[in-house]
């Protein structure tokens, strides 16, 4: 199928965002920020589809395109075969938006009072208010909680609730953008039970997140955007044979160096090394083509630093991220680098 | 039914900004309290200059609660678009399949209807301290003097909030129009007290015409007719004028940026 289809449930078709801001106050400068870059991807009806990038990366920018909040500067999408930019109030019709943080509600009055509002707001008929939030605070465990004032929910119960928000009018699509933000583990084991189980009554679904781990659970395809362009699409399995011959080697370590971290990023046969900061520790994970093998010579690098657990690995879903975003990182940085010396 | 379904979603949306302003503390001071600081202070200034006649005070009363509800106009309406950008609630509205100009009605007539509230607060005040007598010359009239002047500013307050959508740091401009608004359209002191150039500033803003309907049917010489045909012929201009400002307004945000932004 062409990207365009109006077959597709969502079709991007080379979205490109910027944004006009200025720098200074007095001396104002106007300056142009390319938030997405040619952006295509389709969905099928049905489909979880997931993307997945570091912040800043555009995906809420590509979000909002979608949902018909902001206007591509080019290109074009489609959702359920309506254009985004001309046939607004159809494509509202059809989407469900849920987004993460703690905005969105209105928290002086209750979850219900939330509720009935938006249910106006999403026409849905006074008939059918009543069982409809009933069964959706079923569904996101409120059920029993509804009366209070949304000012006294948990960041867990505020996210359950945007998601019964945004499926009152029992949309076709539902958008997601990083709905597990800030949710503690079992809240966010919840919210990902929550969105498989929409999945499962058909619904098609967009999710971004830049939980790897997230995406590799849940998704059928996975689309991984940096710098407001997608560097790679498929499912997790093909990301991971990116990886594939790969063998990451993981060393905490205890108050490492800058000029250690390098030294080791340098050694010829390291392709990619990331940092994890963790209480007391720092986490290198290096990734070679060597196995093991370098293990020691690895070790000989970091000199005087105290070292704790060292092991070698198969490459995750999570290591494939990291190299994808390191080596676009690269490869953007050079590009502006040379625009910037012409 | 599509008719009936925008008037129940209008009401909905009426009632449950009366409810969230009811939820502000800020709101029942400007509303429920100053419109009484107001008329006190109107009742003694009138009695220091010797007057005692019971329509005066009525024309105090009413002054001092139709500012009360200028402000709660002013600030619900403009006020409700820039908290809304705050709570995060604003792009929801935006991009529900409802129309956005019907939202804006019920937000802006929530604010007026709660505002009016304050004309009531202050006549009690009169009639409990100060032995002001309620009575109405016109009774019949009154009710759609009140209509007329709820309707007409509504549709102000609407026309307020579109630019309000546009420009988040509008509400310090609605800060300026507060007291301006007091002054020319007869709340605080008669118009014809003021330059002759005031007068076509005063013409155009619902608030002189409104003040003008309410007192007319209760402490004037004749119906007040031409003030409450005023009112609704300014209520369609202005949310004529909102619809069309508002289709650019929406447009020019989703180009800009800024339905988000705080």
């Amino acid at each position: 199928m062409r990207e365009g289809s109006t077959d597709h449930a969502i079709a991007a078709i080379d979205l490109v965002r910027t944004y006009r801001t200025h720098t200074g106050v007095i001396r104002r400068k106007p300056l142009e920020v390319e938030a997405v870059r040619g952006v295509s991807f389709h969905v099928e009806p049905g489909e979880l589809f997931g993307l997945l990038g570091p912040n800043g990366a555009g995906k809420t920018t590509t979000i909002k395109m979608l949902i018909t909040l902001l206007l591509p500067t080019s290109g074009t999408a489609r959702v359920m075969g309506h254009d985004v930019i001309k046939e607004t109030e159809a494509v509202r019709r059809r989407i469900g938006y849920v987004f993460g943080g703690d905005r969105g509600l209105y928290d002086r009055v209750s979850a219900m009072d939330n509720l009935r509002y938006f249910a106006e707001l999403y026409g849905v008929e006074p008939s059918e208010q009543r069982k409809r939030i009933e069964a959706l605070l079923e569904m996101v465990g409120l059920t029993g909680r509804e009366k209070e004032k949304v000012e006294g929910y948990s960041r867990g119960m505020r996210q359950r609730l945007h998601i019964a928000r945004g499926l009152l009018h029992d949309p076709q699509v539902v958008f997601m953008d990083e709905p597990s933000i800030g949710l503690d583990p079992i809240g966010a084991r919840e919210l990902r039970q929550t969105v498989q189980s929409l999945v499962d009554a058909g619904k098609t679904v967009l999710l971004t997140t830049h939980y790897m781990f997230e995406a590799d659970a849940l998704c059928d395809r996975i689309a991984v955007i940096n710098g407001g362009r997608i560097v790679a699409h498929g499912t997790g399995e093909d990301l991971k044979r990116a990886v594939a011959n790969r063998t990451i080697v993981e060393i905490e370590t205890f108050g490492v160096t800058t000029e250690a971290v390098e030294r080791v990023r340098g050694d010829r046969d390291v392709i990619a090394l990331n940092m994890e900061e963790r209480d007391q520790s720092q986490i290198l994970l290096v990734q070679s083509e060597q196995g093991s093998a370098i293990t020691q010579r690895l070790l000989g690098l970091l000199g005087d630093t105290r070292v704790g657990k060292v092991v070698a690995r198969e490459p995750t879903l999570e290591d494939a991220y990291v190299h994808l975003i390191a080596t676009t990182s690269e490869s953007d940085a050079a590009a502006r680098a040379a625009a910037l010396q012409a | 039914m599509e008719a009936a379904r925008a008037a129940r979603q209008i009401w909905a949306i009426t009632w449950f900004n009366v409810r969230m302003l009811l939820a502000s503390e800020f709101f029942v001071l400007i509303t429920f309290i100053a419109p009484l600081i107001f008329a006190t202070l109107g009742f003694f200034l009138f009695r220091s200059g010797g007057g005692t006649a019971g329509q005066t005070l009525l024309y105090v009363a009413l002054g001092a609660g139709m500012m009360g509800v200028w402000s709660t106009t002013l600030f619900g309406c403009g006020g409700a678009i820039a908290w809304q950008r705050w709570e995060g609630t604003l792009e929801l509205l935006v991009c529900a399949p409802t129309r956005y100009d019907l939202i804006l009605v019920g937000q802006t007539f929530g604010a007026v209807v709660f505002g009016f509230y304050g004309i009531v607060a202050t006549l009690a005040w009169g009639v409990v301290l100060f032995g002001m007598p309620i009575e109405a010359t016109f009774p019949l009239v009154l009710p759609l003097s009140l209509l007329a002047a709820i309707v007409s500013l509504g549709a102000l307050g609407m026309l307020i909030a579109t630019s309000f959508v546009l420009y988040r740091h509008a509400n310090a401009l609605g800060n300026l129009l507060e007291y301006p608004i007091w002054l020319v359209t007869g709340m605080l002191v008669p118009l014809a007290t003021l330059p002759f150039w005031v007068r076509p500033i005063s013409w155009v803003l619902a608030p002189t015409w409104g003040m003008e309907a309410i007192r007319g049917a209760t402490i004037g010489a004749a119906p007040p007719l031409l003030a409450i045909a005023m009112c609704f012929v300014l209520a369609v201009v202005y949310y004529v004028a909102a619809r069309y400002m508002l289709v650019f307004v929406l447009d020019k945000a989703r180009r800009d940026a800024t339905l988000s932004l705080q």
